[in-house]
């Protein structure tokens, strides 16, 4: 620069230079471009940022501008040319740190490039639409670094070599991976995925095929799953250290569909090691495994669900038609309620309690519980003995999660009403024969049962409690009233029952012993003149007596018998040796229930106070029998009653059953008029629909009852056909 | 006021020839009822009926025996009231044996007009419940009747029920609706392939149980 000679104080007209000059943008420009050398070459210490600034702005201010941009250009690219070369040069595994290096290096080259021309970068540039000085370094150095010929295809190998390498468990520079990946994402994300992303899925997913493949063939499917979730786990990784963020999602989908979609069905169904296996083996982990892998791809889970199904329901059905387990009824439900247990808490466990798991698992126990048509009275029963003996010394916590157990199962059956009926009876034995462990326990359940089905499930079961109560107080008022006209005799007590609350029973013949006749009457006589208008009858066939026997060597006994057992052994007091024939003619009782009392009298191991010639296991209609002078017990009181609640034998469960069908009908009826009623016409398959939806709390009706009860009320005028409408019915009112 | 003799006196004057025709009638019929009726009874009993088949030259077990009850609405089987006597006879326009004899085909062609045919199926089954309060006939006597009133117009159907009915166990007795559902039955359904059949519409059991045993029959054959 020119430097102006001190002189007086003259002040000159400004001359600026002119634009006219043409070799003032020659000569301005020479000057930038060799600072742009000088930056490239490491020598940048030796500028002026200041002046350098100010002769590109007055480039541009002069209209030099569009001269200084491809000045710029044609710099730049002379350079990374040269760069280009060094890189190309460079062996093996320095050809990366070079590029690397060199990239560094050319950003900072840039940014002072940037700094010296930003009055360019902010006029020239946005009025004429070129691209911006960062912008046009990165454009360059892709053109020719990265699109290179000879560099294009070497970065990518070598990229993706690395990654296969440490996908082999070889140690890697992630550092040196980072700062070309992240290279490549400054260059702009077309670069990326172009240059590596692309082919990277591409090889990454050629590598995972082959790989299931491999570990299919060699692996049983837990540790197939292990090493699938291990390489998945990997690639995040990988990602999270040294590749764009977006990439994650599609280097997991490769490997989701790689390793686990491609590969689950066969998973899913390996023998000795797949689905069904882990199920029964409760292998947590590897069930928790397989739902979080196999959640990541379309239809896994559904696979599982599916699969656990079909696998529920036949274990299911096998449990309910083996002959071996329907032997014993408690045992039997007892092993319902652990397949659902264990089935809850892999859910729990595994499954991360998937709402979708547990209906399939609750359809799945609904199916096949209600495949027996004997569920309801098993699970009566079930309850029949934990109400009993089940519960003692049980905390009323665990007494609680019991109930809710049985009421779970409950609300699996279909035939709600079956239930209700066993219950009842299997009810009235506990409560007569006072066997209930606890009346809160029973309260407890049918409150819950009331809470299920509606208050007139339960009012009849109350009723049997309240029945109990108040033939406490009546007994209390009679012995008051009457005891002392007792004297020695018999002491008695007696239940009055309300027919219709309780399980409704025929009356049987029985003949009293005469003391016990006398006192009967008594009570009889006092009951009737405390309730007018009221009718009792003795129901011999429920009822139980505690009597004192002497025996040989003046042993004594108390025995706990049924009423029946009471007539038979009262007749020994005046005879011995009496015929089965004499037997029965004296006591009157109904030849089945007789031959199994005596069978329990003569029969039974421990309890026969009875001998019966001839001695076989059987009743027969010849025999004779004596008292047995020699019976020893242990103990004092001997148990011998009948009155227990078991499963019922074949005739007495088509009975029932029988009884059920008949209940049902009036029902079924009842419902077609209410619907009848409200719709005044409705056509067959709708009344259907709608009688099957309004009984379904209490029992699945047959279609075919359904029409019968139809056409039953249609000749009872209820109902008509339609005259014109083949498949309507019209309400009569 | 001077009008009620005027009325008075045209009925006399404009329908005396008329009513003498009518009258006549009657008398005719009254006595054509006469000559059959048992006359303690005031009606005519079976063996009247029996009397007047055979002078009709029809079997007293004769579909048209049955169509002349109808004729007459009738109320008890094997007994014809003065006034039923005189309702068909009059609507017949037969007053004399030679006269009701020769409009007996009449009456079947009367009968077979589809808007007539099924009252008088409904009818004959009403005709044949006999006892009082009696609802349903049992399966032979059904059996007999269904031949008699169907069993020209819709012989396979009819020959295919009978054997049905006398087959299964399960009912004892038709009740009017299954009675008049088997005619809905003979009119809408194909038969024998009964392609349009459908039991989950409003049909009689009875009909789905026929229907079943005729798809079974014809797949075991």
């Amino acid at each position: 620069m020119s430097s102006q000679k001190k002189r007086n104080f003259q002040i000159e007209a400004f001359k600026h230079r002119v634009v006219v000059d043409p070799k003032y943008a020659e000569k301005t420009w020479k000057i930038l471009e060799h600072a742009i050398h000088e930056i490239y070459n490491h020598n940048a210490s030796g500028l002026s940022f200041e002046e350098l600034y100010r002769n590109a702005y007055n480039m541009v201010l002069h209209k030099f501008g569009e001269k200084l941009y491809s000045g710029l250009v044609s710099t730049m690219t002379s350079h990374l040319k040269e760069i280009a070369v060094s890189i190309e040069a460079s062996q093996g595994a320095l050809f990366l740190e070079e590029l690397d290096r060199k990239w560094t290096e050319h950003n900072k080259a840039l940014q002072m490039i940037r700094d010296i021309l930003m009055y360019m970068d902010r006029t020239f540039i946005p009025s004429t639409h070129k691209t911006p000085v960062h912008e046009l370094g990165l454009n360059l150095w892709r053109d020719n670094i990265v699109h290179s010929i000879k560099i294009q295809m070497r970065l990518k190998d070598r990229l993706l070599e690395l990654v296969q390498r440490e996908r082999g468990s070889e140690v890697i520079n992630r550092g040196l991976m980072r700062n070309v990946v992240k290279m490549l994402m400054d260059l702009g994300s077309l670069v990326y995925q172009e240059e590596f992303e692309k082919p990277f899925l591409v090889v990454s997913a050629d590598f995972y095929r082959g790989e299931s493949q491999q570990f299919i063939e060699s692996c049983d499917c837990g540790d197939y799953l292990k090493k699938a979730e291990k390489r998945l786990n990997e690639e995040i990784e990988r990602v999270s250290h040294y590749l764009d963020a977006r990439s994650e999602v599609k280097i997991t989908n490769v490997v989701e569909k790689e390793m686990i979609e491609s590969q689950m069905t066969r998973l899913v169904h390996m023998e000795n090691s797949g689905l069904v296996n882990m199920l029964m083996d409760d292998k947590y982990d590897d069930l928790g495994r397989m739902y979080h892998l196999f959640r990541r791809v379309p239809n896994g889970l559904s696979l599982i669900r599916d699969v656990m199904t079909t696998h529920i329901r036949e274990t299911g059905k096998q449990l309910v038609t083996d002959p071996e387990r329907l032997k014993d009824p408690v045992d039997f439900v007892q092993h319902l309620l652990d397949e659902k247990d264990k089935h809850d808490k892999i859910i729990h466990l595994s499954f991360n309690n998937d709402k979708m798991f547990q209906n399939s698992l609750n359809s799945s126990f609904e199916h096949f519980i209600n495949l027996n048509t004997r569920s309801p009275e098993f699970i009566s029963l079930f309850v029949d003995d934990k109400l009993r003996k089940g519960l003692k010394g049980v905390s009323e916590e665990d007494v609680e999660t019991i109930l809710d157990k049985v009421m779970m199962l409950f609300r699996y059956l279909q035939e709600k009403d079956v239930f209700e009926k066993y219950y009842k009876q299997h009810l009235a034995k506990r409560l007569l024969s006072n066997k209930s462990v606890s009346e809160d326990a029973e309260r407890s359940l049918i409150l819950k049962l009331k809470t299920e089905c509606g208050y007139q499930f339960t009012s009849k079961l109350e009723g049997m409690f309240t029945d109990m109560k108040t033939s406490d107080d009546t007994m209390q008022g009679f012995y008051a009233a009457v005891g002392h006209e007792l004297g020695d005799g018999p002491t008695l007590g007696v239940h009055v029952l309300t027919t219709g609350s309780w399980p409704t029973q025929l009356t049987t013949t029985c003949n009293l012993p005469p003391e016990i006749l006398t006192v009967c009457d008594k009570f009889k006589t006092y009951y009737l003149g405390t309730h007018n208008g009221r009718r009792l009858s003795w129901q011999t066939n429920m009822g139980s007596a505690d009597i004192k026997a002497t025996f040989n060597k003046g042993q004594k006994h108390e025995l706990n018998v049924s009423t029946y057992q009471m007539c038979v052994l009262m007749l020994f007091n005046n005879g011995d040796g009496l015929s089965y024939t004499e037997i029965e003619q004296a006591t009157g009782i109904p030849t089945v229930d007789l031959k199994r009392c005596l069978q329990s009298l003569a029969c039974a191991k421990g309890k026969n106070v009875l001998r019966k010639e001839p001695m076989s296991k059987d009743i027969g209609e010849d025999d004779t029998f004596f008292f047995n002078d020699k019976f020893t017990s242990k103990f004092y009181k001997v148990k011998i009653g009948t009155v227990v609640a078991q499963k019922e034998s074949e005739p007495e469960k088509q009975e029932t059953r029988q009884r059920v069908e008949e209940d049902r009908k009036p029902q079924i009826e009842a419902a077609i008029v209410r619907i009848m009623k409200a719709r005044r016409v409705l056509d067959h398959n709708n009344i259907v629909a709608e009688v099957t939806k309004q009984l379904q709390s209490r029992f699945l009706p047959n279609p075919v009852v359904i029409k019968k009860r139809i056409e039953s009320l249609i000749e009872r005028e209820f109902l008509e056909r339609d005259k014109d409408d083949r498949k309507l019915y019209r309400y009569l009112a | 006021m001077p009008r009620v003799s005027k009325r008075k006196s045209d009925p006399v004057k404009s329908s005396e020839p008329a009513t003498k025709k009518i009258t006549k009638e009657v008398e005719r019929i009254d006595s054509f009822f006469a000559s059959y009726a048992n006359t303690s009874l005031g009606m005519i009993d079976p063996e009247g009926v029996e009397k007047l088949c055979s002078d009709l030259s029809v079997e007293h077990t004769d579909v048209r025996v049955l169509m002349l009850a109808w004729k007459m609405n009738a109320k008890k089987q094997g007994y014809f009231t003065q006034d039923e006597w005189r309702t068909g006879l009059k609507s017949l326009h037969a007053d004399t044996l030679k006269k009701l004899k020769k409009q007996l085909p009449e009456l079947q062609k009367e009968v077979a007009m589809k808007e007539n045919f099924e009252d008088f199926y409904c009818f004959s089954f009403c005709y044949c419940l006999t006892e009082d309060k009696q609802k349903n006939l049992d399966i032979e006597t059904a059996c007999v009747l269904l031949n008699l009133v169907l069993g020209r117009a819709y012989n396979l159907q009819v020959d295919s029920f009978i054997e049905y009915l006398k087959f299964q166990k399960e009912y004892k007795v038709i009740n009017m609706d299954q009675w008049t559902n088997f005619y809905r039955f003979c009119q809408e359904i194909e038969f024998p392939d009964l392609k349009n059949y459908d039991d989950c519409l409003a049909w009689p059991i009875i009909l789905d149980n026929f229907v079943d045993w005729l798809r079974e029959k014809s797949t075991s054959a």
